[in-house]
């Protein structure tokens, strides 16, 4: 339990009305999109600005308390989950968007909007910020980049990394520190706000944001394939994109979400189906529709039906779908382990053939979705932590699975972070030198370890 | 982890419940955490309480009381979640569970139990508290007048509209037959609540001449009272409710058609079975009466089918700029979107234009807006900005619970915009 007199303090720095203690907002900070675990903090605090940062995080580490930021507490790594109690520093009170530049196609951002109303402010100019969390109606845009955010449109765009020009930091001790700066191409110093960029929160709190910025493609068109054999599926990618083709998305999904598809494709195809994959091309018109035919002619080879939705409208209900992958399995299990691997993409059948061979010795259900055009799946064991011997076995499942990808060349987080979820894999997946300096970056900067504890590595 | 089986309301629900995968895909969407932003505001924050609540980490306190309130209900997170979650089923699941152990506090008590659930008594006390309106409240414009005697219990200055003269039910026989000459098509019993017989009379003389003339005959059961959405959604009293739910499927016994002028009474007393249905007699009479509902836009285009030619508008909104607001009951529980635009698109002198976020909730509730006024206005702003942001000279709506708060809302604002009835429009 905190001491009164740190609230007080708090209340001091934030308002009164910007700090809450009671027993049943606790319980509401205690989790985040992270399945299996939740702690309570001491205390919640939502500054308004970024000297209410330094001021908290000053006197936090003067007396030792962890501080755990957070923003929509979406992510799905456990990065937010205050695991060692104390201060649940919230930056969703910051969330004005100070300017959209549509000449220097950046915008600068406090850290607590959310990226929904971003795009959505973004759209209105006819620019857009490419990376597409499936969080994207909660999370909000410090946790965007302290967790280096991934999603669907990755594929032809890149990660949250590839957009951001400049941040401003509180560190542990209180100092605000600006970084990068407004301009696409910098080449003064280390890329320093890369360092935070995908910190995950234990290297200081993001205060403001700038980010470059992408005029909005002029069309784009959704193709659907179904197949019966998800090497084949993996196989077809490779092919579309061998051919020339950027898609600005490639989704897998495996038939846990097949029920979403019954009416608009014949249920003795789904029946008989094991993949579906959704194709996204974009661009300027003409060349989204020569692409799309390029699409077609490719994944009808192989696969065994290809639709290409008709309009927008049915594009999002293929969409919506995609989206709803986690939520239809979590419906058929009480408990779901859910992982982020991210493999080369030629190693994609590989990768989905000895999974399921895995899945099958252990005896547990697998399921796969994901951005398989990147490469980045995100195989789910459905088990129920209340029977001990099923849970084991999942758990067993998923680590193989993890070593499965790794020995194919890939990594164990592809846009999750690592957080609590995955810290118990980082030694097999990373170069002790390199872990090594990551723990020497965090004592420099953090050396009281007050941000974000227990994150990342497994300490003591 | 203990279950606890002391919250049976909640228990009923238990899938609903269990089905969140705390994603946080409601966020964005709620109106309440929009404003708040902090998670016990927003449907995965209100879900994971109830959890703990059943796990006993947590007790009916004050302020959880409070944080299963501070919800319109508007079922926007139910609407963008993937796993389907019925989030505000849960809470009034839960409010339910609330008032069992704590009961109903005072003055809502005297209100929800004693008076909405007795008509006439209801009506007595509406009109005495018309002549303290009178006597003590300064005349606003037009006919807004500040909150009265006995509602100023249940809010702050409000500017509400004044209560009227004559009730509906005093004005108009209880049949209502079709003009000489006027072949009787249909004949349905008319749902009137309490806003439309106390507050818009009006409204439901020109719905009775409106139907009667395209061929339907109106009944106004007499023995009709409250929806009790207030009572058992918005409260959480259940046993009240279902009085009142009893009383309503007495009174339409004999008519097929239950015809509504206000989107959340049609809403709630279809979700009598859902919440009320505590006897299987009861479970199979509620659903009958849940069959026979019908919003008045809904009756008009899907079962009477009148053509584009029967809409005419009234002389005094001729050529005025009209947009929609779409309530929360109509849309998200009703479903009920395409009707009253296409009625609106039907009326050749008016401009109609679409608002942006027409679906999204204007922050009423009914004892939400009570219970938490000035977040209420906060939510209604967001509202009156799209109505701005359109040009319209009249902002129309199909619930005079919606109707209220925005006129609440644009007289503060100073806002010249009109608010009315979608059926106000049309003769």
């Amino acid at each position: 339990m905190i001491d009164t007199k740190h609230v007080n303090r708090l209340r001091a720095i934030t308002g009164k009305e910007n700090v809450l203690t009671s027993k049943e907002e606790m319980v509401a900070y205690s989790y985040d999109g992270t399945q299996m675990w939740s702690h309570q903090p001491d205390v919640v605090i939502f500054p308004t600005n970024a000297t209410e940062i330094s001021e908290t995080l000053k006197y936090a580490n003067e007396n030792g308390i962890p501080v755990t930021p957070r923003g929509g507490g979406t992510n799905v790594s456990g990065g937010s989950i205050p695991i060692r109690g104390g201060i649940v520093l919230c930056t969703t009170k910051m969330n004005r968007i100070i300017e959209i530049n549509k000449t220097n196609l950046n915008a600068t951002v406090e850290p607590g909007v959310i990226l929904q109303d971003f795009q959505d402010a973004l759209a209105k100019q006819g620019l857009f910020f490419p990376p597409d969390p499936q969080s994207y109606s909660g999370c909000t845009m410090g946790g965007v980049v302290a967790e280096n955010s991934g999603g669907p449109s990755c594929l032809k765009y890149g990660v949250t990394k590839q957009y951001v020009l400049g941040l401003e930091v509180a560190l542990a001790d209180g100092k605000i520190v600006k970084l990068g700066g407004l301009t696409p191409k910098n080449r003064t110093g280390y890329e320093l706000m890369m360092l935070f960029t995908g910190s995950e929160g234990t290297l200081g709190i993001i205060t403001k944001i700038t980010l470059r910025l992408l005029p909005v493609p002029k069309a784009n068109q959704t193709v659907l394939a179904i197949f019966r054999d998800p090497a084949v599926a993996g196989e077809t990618v490779t092919s579309i994109i061998a051919s020339s083709i950027l898609p600005s998305k490639v989704e897998f999904m495996d038939k846990w979400t097949f029920n979403k598809f019954r009416g608009i494709i014949p249920d003795a195809i789904l029946d008989t189906s094991e993949v579906i994959l959704l194709i996204q091309v974009d661009g300027l018109p003409q060349t989204v529709a020569a692409e799309v035919q390029q699409v077609v002619t490719i994944t009808k080879k192989t696969a065994r039906e290809v639709r290409v939705a008709a309009d927008a409208k049915e594009a999002e209900k293929y969409w919506q779908a995609r989206r709803a992958h986690f939520s239809d399995i979590h419906s058929q299990a009480h408990d779901i382990i859910n992982e982020d691997v991210s493999v080369p993409r030629d190693k994609i059948a590989d990768f989905i053939r000895l999974s399921q061979e895995a899945a099958k010795r252990y005896d547990v259900p697998i399921s796969f979705a994901g951005h398989v055009g990147d490469g980045n799946f995100h195989p789910a064991v459905l088990t129920d932590s209340r029977n001990k011997e099923h849970y084991q076995r999942a758990l067993k499942c998923v680590d193989e699975v993890i070593e499965i990808a790794l020995k194919l060349g890939g990594v164990i987080s592809g846009e999750h972070g690592i957080g609590l979820e995955k810290a118990r894999f980082l030694k097999k997946a990373m170069d002790p030198t390199a872990i090594e300096i990551m723990k020497k970056i965090k004592d420099l900067l953090d050396p009281k370890h007050t941000l974000n504890p227990g994150k990342i590595w497994e300490e003591g | 982890m203990k279950t606890d089986t002391k919250y049976t309301e909640i228990e009923k629900f238990k899938d609903a419940l269990d089905s969140c995968t705390k994603c946080g895909f409601c966020m964005a969407g709620c109106p309440v955490y929009r404003e708040e932003k902090k998670e016990s505001s927003v449907a995965r924050g209100k879900i994971m309480l109830i959890r703990a609540l059943l796990d006993g980490e947590v007790e009916v306190t004050d302020e959880m009381a409070e944080q299963l309130n501070r919800c319109t209900l508007c079922m926007t997170c139910a609407q963008n979640c993937p796993a389907g979650t019925q989030v505000p089923t849960v809470i009034t699941a839960a409010r339910a569970d609330k008032v069992k152990r704590r009961g109903v506090p005072f003055p809502y008590n005297i209100v929800f139990r004693w008076l909405l659930p007795r008509r006439r008594l209801f009506g007595w006390t509406i009109r005495l508290a018309s002549w303290f309106q009178r006597i003590f409240l300064p005349k606003t414009e037009g006919t807004l007048r500040h909150l009265s005697f006995f509602l100023s219990a249940l809010g702050k200055s409000r500017h509400i509209p004044q209560i009227a003269p004559k009730f509906l039910r005093e004005s108009v026989p209880e049949v209502n037959k079709p003009p000489e000459g006027v072949k009787v098509k249909f004949t349905v019993g008319y749902f009137t609540g309490c806003m439309t017989d106390f507050v818009f009379p009006e409204l439901g003389q020109k719905i009775i001449s409106f139907l009667t003339k395209n061929g339907v005959e109106v009944i106004i059961p007499r023995g009709q009272g409250c929806c009790g959405a207030l009572v058992f959604l918005g409260a959480g009293d259940f046993a009240t409710g279902r009085k009142m739910a009893d009383t309503n499927v007495k009174a339409f016994k004999d008519l097929d058609y239950i015809i509504t002028d206000c989107a959340t009474c049609a809403s709630s007393m279809k979700d009598y079975v859902k919440f009320l249905a505590d006897t299987e007699a009861r479970k199979k009479a509620y659903t009958a009466y849940a069959g026979k509902i019908k919003d008045i836009t809904e009756f008009l285009v899907d079962v009477v089918k009148l053509p584009a030619s029967a809409y005419h508008v009234a002389p005094e909104f001729k050529g005025k700029t009209v947009t929609w607001h779409e309530p929360c009951h109509l849309g998200r529980y009703l479903g009920v979107k395409e009707q009253p635009r296409k009625i609106l698109k039907s009326l050749k002198d008016i401009k109609f234009v679409e608002m942006p976020d027409a679906d999204r909730c204007c922050g009423m509730a009914g004892t939400f807006s009570i219970y938490f006024y000035d977040l209420s206005q906060k939510i209604a702003e967001k509202k009156a900005e799209s109505i701005s942001s359109t040009g319209a000279d009249i902002v129309v709506t199909d619930c005079p619970g919606c109707q209220i708060q925005l006129m609440d809302t644009l007289k503060r604002l100073k806002m010249p915009q009109e608010v009315r009835h979608i059926m106000e429009l049309v003769e």
